[in-house]
Order: structure tokens, then C-alpha cells, then sequence
């Protein structure tokens, strides 16, 4: 009996550590369905909706690109908390299709992950829980640390950030972030517009 | 037969083994399914407690708070220069401040100058002048929307204008539009104050530094700095180090004239024969005309403002007057202000009463990381602070709640190791659902014992949405207990903390790091230990008063009680009523008697105004009706609030009349000596790529921060940290899945040392 003690504990400590490791993953996949729900209610009602009733935060954007598929709901903040479930909105930015620089960040590994294959020149869609759709095309990347952004808030232009950590495919984690930098080529009516 | 049986046997065992193998992996699989499942109901929070550093929040905070910011149409190196004059009068209790902000443009565009700065909590600010080349602008209260209406008309129209507005109760924004090349525009603002009172001792406060104590929000985003977006991008560079070595030069008054000179006059009257007179933090030369009287003036000229101004005086008599009494006649009314200091004799004598304390926790996801450290750390040292004759209870939740024990208990050693080792086990998880632990931390047993002082002291972050709920709680369930207020983390929501400790006629502390849990938490139990007047209240014989604040607070250890009203007649007396320790305590005030004092009015119309911003989130006042009260204290009593501002246009150069009536009784105090060549002609360019000034290394209060069109233009305080992006879920699912194969292989291995066998 004695000699299955020691394979028995390696498969309880590895079955834990998967475990977590599919606990973070399923959260966020979890967490996108309910959010992706909430995000259309408030779009609905006008007014934040809470995706579960302990929620400490709510949706405020989709972010997506047509090109590759990829969308997710973005989270007001972005504490710990919020980014277990989504992008978060960084606070001290501002909303998007507004003059400044919105930035949103997100674990390289669940919902930017599509980050890296984002290329300069693809489009990205923002949709804000009132609704409007803002189109901003990328144009820049840059590796920074994550205390040194550069980016300054007080411009007037209508920009956005996407951050995550960098490099994309490591295991730990460090203080270097990729940002992609965006400028908004369409405002809400435009857009509607040329949809119609 | 044995090989036959042998041979038969064989390929079932092969077959059970295979069997075994598979069960194996089937197990496994569900197993990993079900724990996986399971830990979607348990959060593993250090997990996801991705810090963003403490002065990620806090340093772009305490930098925008003081600061100016310029605009120009095409980006200009040159900053913007300022320069700032404070002149103090000090009659009795109160404090008459005029802070005059010289904005110098050496540039040679046109510029719109934006200065946020702070003024002290309470303070009312009422008059706004500018003054463009020798012509003087008095500014006018408007509402708000109308006021920005009107400047933003004037800045089209190429005139210029001034416009002040309240962005917090102590945070305010000058913004001055249309500043010429090579212009200078003086910018004046004056405000009412109170002086404060602490024991035997009177003190005023400029703020020039903001320090965490305000904490405020990022009130610049108001403020657009115009660059043409080519800022982003390349700067990786740290700005700090830049920034210190600015700092050193403008420190070094040997070599240079301070580049952010501020001046500093007070005229003090305190209206008794003085004693000390103490600068705290700067060198100073004062006169004395007279025993009641002082002239205080800056010994070395005009400073850096990197320090709040700190003045204090001492009576000549060993005990201060405990009893002021002012008034003033405005209209058709009569303004009094009046000072009670509780005996102090008495008081050294006096007994602390007994406490019962309901401390609350908040260990909800959004404190994880380091604020629940600090929350926890904060709560032990407060358990090791109670005496045995104290009763308490912990109360902690997320969007569950537990109360350790059914009632309070008394805070023996055994209740307390129990209570420590209830915190220690606490970790942060979950949602935000305060107003029940609120409700629960209110819910007073015990509530016809007057021997003890309930306490409610709540740990928290504040991060809650449901702010107005909260308060309705406080307010209908608060009951006898007073509510101290613990914001935890380097960001807390201080609205709601001010708010919730005015409400429960508490206090509120702000801890921002766990070196500060100590001593900030001796401060509050300093308070909470020694409450040395209880249950007051004011009751006026003849006149019918409108009183502020409604509801009178406890006075703490070496406080006085400072009340203001407004009278129909300046007649019969005003008695104030409460309890020492287990002693009633009351005092008579002959109105009559009171001293002309100045402004009074002001400060009861500020007072009115917070009353009333308290009564709209308490929904006492519906929104209206208190924006209404405000609204009209504010025109009739000229004060910047949250729905005025003042505003200034310059019209034509040449003005209506009536205007030379005002410019002639405006003395613009200038200090003799002011001399301009030398505050703004020194260095006429700044270190090559200014994007930042301060003053000081560390907080300094005035900060230029000019744009270039230029990617070096990286804001230092203005740039964004960004949070952990990086989980460990492929690093725990690989090392999972080797950990699962190496179980399988020496599961494998043992099958067959078995079978070898």
C-alpha cells in the first residue's frame, strides 16, 4: 500500500494545480457568457447591470475585431477582481469615443490573447454600454514597463490602448506590458451611416 | 494444466490491467472536472490579486492637485510661470484669506491657463478678481453651467476672461483665458475660514502642498491639455528622475530666485493679549504693534510652495478663553458664531467612559491584496487597544456576513484571542454588500445603557456604488452609536467615508499604507478613548435660530465646539447642554455679549450648504429642494459651490462705468517688494524638454506642465500604470499535467515490480 502513497500524492497535487490552472480559464469563459448578458441588458436598460448579484464591477465596452473573430466584454476597473472575468477599463482613462486615451487591459493568456496576432492597420470595435459603436484602427505597438506607460491622459485626440503582459507566450509573469495603440477613424453616427 | 491455466488466466489479468489504466485515467479526468467545478465556488483570490503599486493611484492623485496646466493652439515649450501672494487677517475666530495667483506668459502665443489647487476643507470662497494691465475685473456668482457659458464665450470672443470653480468642497479650478505673449494677469480669490482650535491653542492652515490627506480625485481630467497626439508613443523613460533633479535646482537658494515663489502675510488679531506665535513650518519675522496684535511676514521673502503654511498662537493668560462669542449684522439678520471648549480642568479628572465597540471589516474582493493587510492589521492593533472594561463585537463581510458573537462581549483576554484569531483567518473575496453589515454593526443591544459610548468603527475601501443607500442607513439606524470611519488603500472612495462619519457623528481616518496603520490608528483611539463631551445640544431662550450643524457632534478630546446661526434678534441666550464622562455638563451663553466678528455670515451660509449636501444624499431634502436651498444660499451669500462659480470678463478695454467704483476699493496686495523682474526674469528657459515642474521632490504644490509637440512630452504624474496582465493558469495546468504523468508512471512502474515479483 505504502508504494502508492507517493503516485497518489503527485496525482492530488497535480490534479489541484490543473484544476486552478482550469479554474482561471473557465471563470474567465464563464464569466464572458454572463457578462456578454449583462453588457446586452445594459445596453437595453441604459443603466449598468451587474452580471452576477456578488459582482463587484459591470460591463462598460465590447471590444472586438472583425478580423479575427475575437470580441470580449470589457469591466469598469481593473483590479485583480475584474480581470479574472474580463478586460478591465483602467481607471483615470477615459471612455471610449471620448477625447483621451481609453485604455483597457487584460490577462495575455484568457481575453487578449488574441493580442499578439492584431496586426497595424485592423480595426477595432468598441461598442459602450449606451450603445454607440466606436471604430479605431491600430497603429502603433510598443513594449513598455508596466510603471513607464508614456501614455499621457491628457490628450485630446480620441485614442485607445489595449495592454497586456508581455512577452505573450511566458509562463510567469513580469513587468514588461505590450501595448497596442489605436486611433478612432469613425465616431458612432459615421458608422451607422455607412451601415445603412 | 498449470500453463493452461496459466495461459488462460493471462490475458484476463491483461485485460483488468488495461481495465485498471483506463478507470484510471476516467477517474482522473472526473476528478480533475470535479475539482476544477468545485473551485469556481471557492475563490483563490491571491491568485488574482494583481497589486497595481500603492502610488499608482496616489501619485497621479497628489501631483494633479496642484497643478497648471496650459493650453496653446500649437504646443510651446515654455511654461507657463506663477506666481502666488496669501494674505491672512486673522479677526477672533475668523480668518479673512486673499490669495492672489500672478499667471505670466512668456511665451509668445496666446494661452489658456488652467490652475487647480487646494484651498482649506470649509473654506468659502466668495470674490474673484482679475486684473489684465491696470484694469480690474471683479467676478460675478453665476450657476455654474451659466458661468462656464459665459467664459467659454469670452474666450471665443478673444476677451479676457477668469472663471473659478468648485471641482471639491477643497479642491478648486482657476481657469484664465486669453493670456497674450509676454502677458501677466493677476488672478485674486478670497475665502472665509475658521480658526481652529485645538486645547490652548489656535492654528490656520494654507494648504500648499496636498497631501494624502486629501486624497482627491483625479480632478485634472476636467482639464485638456492640448497636444496633437504625437505624445504617445516611443518614451519609455522614467520622468521622475528628471523631475527630482529640476526639483534640487529650484531648492537651491543660493543660485537661484525660487521659480514658484509664493508670499505669505498674516495679520493677526486674535483679540486677547497674545502669547507664543509659532510658524511651524517656516522662517518668519513678526511685529507687534500691540499685546492683541501681530503682523507675521515670511523672514527670508517669498518661498518654494512646497509646504502647507502652518501659524499657531497661545493666549498670554495659562487658559485659553473656552467660550468665544461673534456676531454680525447682514441684512436683516444677525450671524452668530460661537466657540465652547469643555473645561479642561474637569476633563484631565475625568474618567474615560467605558466603550462598546462593533468593529466592521470589509474582506470583499476589491481589498485583496494589500488594503486587507492594512484592514487586518489595523483591526488587531485596535483589539489590543481595548480595556477589559470594554465590550465589542467583529463584524466582517463581502457579500456574506459574519458576526463573531451573538452580542458584544467583554474584551477579556479570552473574547480578544478569539476575535485575533477570527481576523488573522480572514482573506478577501467576494462582492460588496455593505449596507447590511452597516445594518448589523447599528443593531444596539443595549441601547438603554448610557455607561458605555457605542462605537461603530468600519474598515473598508468604500468601492460600492450604493452609496446613497448606505447613507439612508446611517442616518435612520444610527441611533446613539458613532461611526468612525477607517478608509483603507491607497484609493478609497473618501466621499463616502466623509460622508458616512459626518452622518454617524464620527470621525474619519485614512490609512494608505500598513506603515501608517500605527500611528493613524493611535490618533483614532486617541478620539475614541477620551470622548469628552456627549449628547449636545443647543437651545436659544428668546430667538428663533437656524443653527448649523443640525445635528451637533461629539467633541473630542482638546476639540471645541463651534456652532453657527442665523438669528431674527440678537437677544436672551443660547444654552448648550451635554455630558462629561457621566456628568452633565451646560453652559449659557448671554447673547447680548457677543463681539463683532467678520464674514460670519459666509461661514454660516458654507455650513448651510454642506447641511444641505448632506440632507440631498440622505434624501431628509429631495434633490431639488437642496439644490434649490443651495443654490439660493450660494447667490445670495456669493459662494463658489458645486452648482456656482464665479466668473470675470474683461469686456472691452474700456469698461462701463460704476467699475472704476470697485477698482478704486481694491487694493491689490501686492507685498512691497514683490519685485516681478525677479520672480519671473530669472532663467527666461526652462531644462531642455520641461514636461514637469515642482517645486519639491516630493509634493510640491505649483507644477507647469507644458506640451510640446514632441514625443518626450511624457507626463510624469499623468502616465497611466497599467495592472498584471498575466495569470499562472498554463503554468499550474502544465506542471498539473506533469505532476499527473509522473503519478501514472510510477503507478505503472509499481504494477510491474509487482507483477515481477
Amino acid at each position: 500500500m505504502r508504494r502508492f502513497i507517493l503516485p497518489l500524492a503527485f496525482a492530488l497535487i497535480g490534479l489541484i494545480l490543473f484544476g486552478q490552472g482550469a479554474y482561471i480559464h473557465a471563470k474567465a469563459l464563464l464569466a464572458q457568457v454572463l457578462l456578454e448578458r449583462a453588457f446586452a441588458q445594459s445596453i437595453a436598460t441604459g443603466h449598468p447591470v451587474k452580471p452576477w448579484r456578488w459582482a463587484d464591477t459591470w460591463p462598460v465596452a465590447r471590444i472586438e475585431v472583425k478580423r479575427l473573430h475575437a470580441s470580449a466584454i470589457a469591466l469598469a476597473g481593473s483590479s485583480g477582481q475584474a480581470l479574472a472575468f474580463g478586460p478591465g477599463h483602467v481607471e483615470e482613462t477615459v471612455d471610449a469615443g471620448e477625447p483621451g486615451i481609453a485604455v483597457y487591459s487584460a490577462h495575455r493568456d484568457t481575453h487578449f490573447r488574441f493580442l499578439k496576432d492584431v496586426t497595424i492597420g485592423d480595426e477595432i470595435d468598441v461598442t459602450r454600454s449606451d450603445g454607440k459603436i466606436f471604430r479605431y484602427r491600430a497603429d502603433r505597438s510598443a513594449v513598455v514597463r508596466f510603471d513607464q506607460s508614456g501614455i499621457d491622459p491628457l490628450t485630446n485626440r480620441y485614442e485607445l490602448v489595449l495592454s497586456t503582459c508581455w512577452p505573450f507566450d511566458a509562463l510567469t509573469s513580469g513587468p514588461e506590458r505590450y501595448l497596442l495603440h489605436a486611433t478612432m477613424i469613425q465616431s458612432d453616427s459615421s458608422l451607422s451611416d455607412s451601415g445603412s | 494444466m498449470t500453463i493452461y491455466d496459466a495461459c488462460e488466466s493471462s490475458p484476463q489479468i491483461r485485460l483488468s490491467r488495461r481495465m485498471r489504466i483506463v478507470l484510471f485515467f476516467l477517474v482522473e479526468g472526473v476528478a480533475a472536472l470535479a475539482i476544477g467545478f468545485a473551485a469556481l465556488f471557492v475563490s483563490f483570490d491571491p491568485v488574482w490579486s494583481a497589486e497595481l503599486p500603492q502610488q499608482a493611484v496616489l501619485r497621479p492623485s497628489e501631483a494633479r492637485s496642484g497643478s497648471l496646466l496650459f493650453k496653446t493652439d500649437d504646443g510651446y515649450r515654455d511654461a507657463l510661470r506663477l506666481g502666488i501672494d496669501v494674505d491672512l487677517t486673522v479677526s477672533g475666530p475668523t480668518v479673512r484669506a486673499r490669495v492672489t495667483q500672478i499667471f505670466r506668459n512668456p511665451t509668445k502665443d496666446w494661452v489658456e491657463a488652467t490652475y487647480v489647487y487646494p484651498l482649506p476643507a470649509g473654506g468659502a470662497v466668495d470674490t474673484l478678481k482679475m486684473v489684465v494691465g491696470d484694469r480690474i475685473v471683479v467676478g460675478d456668482i453665476k450657476e455654474r453651467q451659466q458661468a462656464r457659458a459665459i467664459y467659454e464665450q469670452a474666450k471665443q470672443n478673444g476677451q479676457k476672461a477668469a472663471l473659478t470653480e468648485q471641482e471639491r468642497p477643497n479642491i478648486f479650478t482657476n481657469s484664465v483665458a486669453n493670456i497674450g505673449p509676454g502677458e501677466t494677469v493677476l488672478v485674486q480669490i478670497e475665502y472665509q475660514e475658521l480658526v481652529q482650535q485645538n486645547g490652548n491653542e489656535f492654528s490656520l492652515r494654507v494648504p500648499m502642498v496636498v497631501g494624502p490627506r486629501y486624497n482627491p480625485r483625479p480632478v485634472v481630467q476636467s482639464v485638456d491639455l492640448r497636444a496633437d497626439g504625437s505624445g504617445w508613443g516611443a518614451t519609455t523613460t522614467d520622468p521622475v528622475p528628471d523631475r527630482d533633479r529640476i526639483a534640487s535646482e529650484v531648492l537651491d537658494p543660493a543660485t537661484n530666485a525660487p521659480i514658484n515663489p509664493t508670499n505669505i502675510t498674516v495679520h493677526l488679531n486674535a483679540g486677547f493679549p497674545l502669547g507664543e506665535v509659532k510658524s511651524h513650518f517656516h522662517q518668519v519675522k513678526i511685529e507687534s504693534p500691540d499685546s492683541t496684535t501681530r503682523v507675521v511676514k515670511l523672514a527670508e521673502g517669498p518661498v518654494p510652495a512646497d509646504r502647507d503654511f502652518e501659524l499657531s498662537w497661545k493666549p498670554a493668560a495659562e487658559k485659553a478663553p473656552s467660550v468665544g462669542l461673534f456676531r454680525e449684522h447682514v441684512g436683516n439678520s444677525d450671524y452668530l458664531l460661537a466657540f465652547v471648549t469643555p473645561p479642561s480642568v474637569e476633563q484631565a479628572q475625568q474618567k474615560a467612559l467605558p466603550r462598546e465597540v462593533i468593529f466592521v471589516i470589509d474582506n470583499s474582493g476589491s481589498m485583496g491584496g494589500t488594503s486587507i493587510i492594512q484592514a487586518k492589521a489595523s483591526l488587531l492593533y485596535a483589539l489590543g487597544r481595548l480595556q477589559p472594561t470594554d465590550r465589542f463585537n467583529v463584524i466582517r463581510f463581502d457579500d456574506t456576513m459574519d458576526t463573531l458573537f451573538p452580542s458584544p462581549v467583554a474584551a477579556n483576554s479570552a473574547n480578544i484571542g478569539n476575535a485575533t484569531s477570527f481576523v488573522s483567518a480572514i482573506q478577501a473575496r467576494g462582492g460588496t454588500e455593505m449596507v447590511p453589515a452597516m445594518r448589523a454593526a447599528l443593531s444596539d443591544t443595549n441601547h438603554d445603557d448610557a455607561d458605555h459610548v457605542r462605537q461603530v468603527v468600519f474598515l473598508t475601501d468604500g468601492a460600492i456604488g450604493n452609496e446613497q443607500q448606505l447613507f439612508e442607513t446611517i442616518s435612520a439606524l444610527r441611533g446613539r452609536s458613532r461611526i468612525f470611519m477607517v478608509g483603507i488603500g491607497s484609493a478609497p472612495n473618501t466621499y463616502l467615508m466623509t460622508r458616512a462619519a459626518e452622518l454617524g457623528r464620527g470621525t474619519f481616518t485614512h490609512i494608505g499604507s500598513v506603515e501608517q496603520v500605527d500611528e493613524r490608528m493611535r490618533d483614532l483611539f486617541a478620539k475614541l478613548e477620551n470622548p469628552a463631551v456627549t449628547n449636545l445640544a443647543a437651545k436659544f431662550s428668546e430667538a428663533t435660530a437656524d443653527l448649523t450643524p443640525s445635528a451637533l457632534p461629539d467633541v473630542y478630546r482638546d476639540e471645541s465646539l463651534v456652532l453657527a446661526a442665523k438669528l431674527d434678534k440678537l437677544a436672551g441666550s443660547v444654552e448648550i447642554k451635554g455630558r462629561i464622562g457621566d456628568r452633565p455638563w451646560s453652559v449659557t451663553l448671554p447673547l447680548a455679549n457677543a463681539a463683532e466678528g467678520k464674514g460670519l455670515s459666509k461661514l454660516w451660509a458654507r455650513r448651510k450648504i454642506a447641511d444641505a449636501e448632506v440632507a440631498r444624499t440622505t434624501r431628509q431634502a429631495n434633490p431639488e429642494d437642496a439644490d434649490k436651498t443651495i443654490l439660493a444660499l450660494a447667490l445670495e451669500h456669493q459662494l463658489v459651490t458645486r452648482l456656482t462659480s464665479l466668473v470675470a470678463v474683461d469686456k472691452t478695454p474700456s469698461r462701463p462705468e460704476g467699475e472704476p467704483l470697485r477698482l478704486s476699493e481694491l487694493p491689490l496686495n501686492l507685498p512691497a517688494g514683490w519685485d516681478f523682474a525677479k520672480v519671473f526674469g530669472e532663467r527666461p528657459r526652462l531644462p531642455a524638454a520641461p514636461t514637469e515642474r515642482r517645486a519639491d521632490a516630493g509634493d510640491g504644490k505649483v507644477q507647469f506642465a507644458a506640451l510640446k509637440r514632441s514625443p518626450v512630452a511624457t507626463q510624469g504624474p499623468g502616465t497611466i500604470q497599467l495592472p498584471k496582465t498575466a495569470t499562472d493558469a498554463e503554468l499550474k495546468m502544465i506542471a498539473g499535467v506533469i505532476l499527473l504523468t509522473v503519478s501514472l508512471l510510477l503507478l505503472v512502474f509499481n504494477r510491474r515490480q509487482t507483477l515481477s515479483h
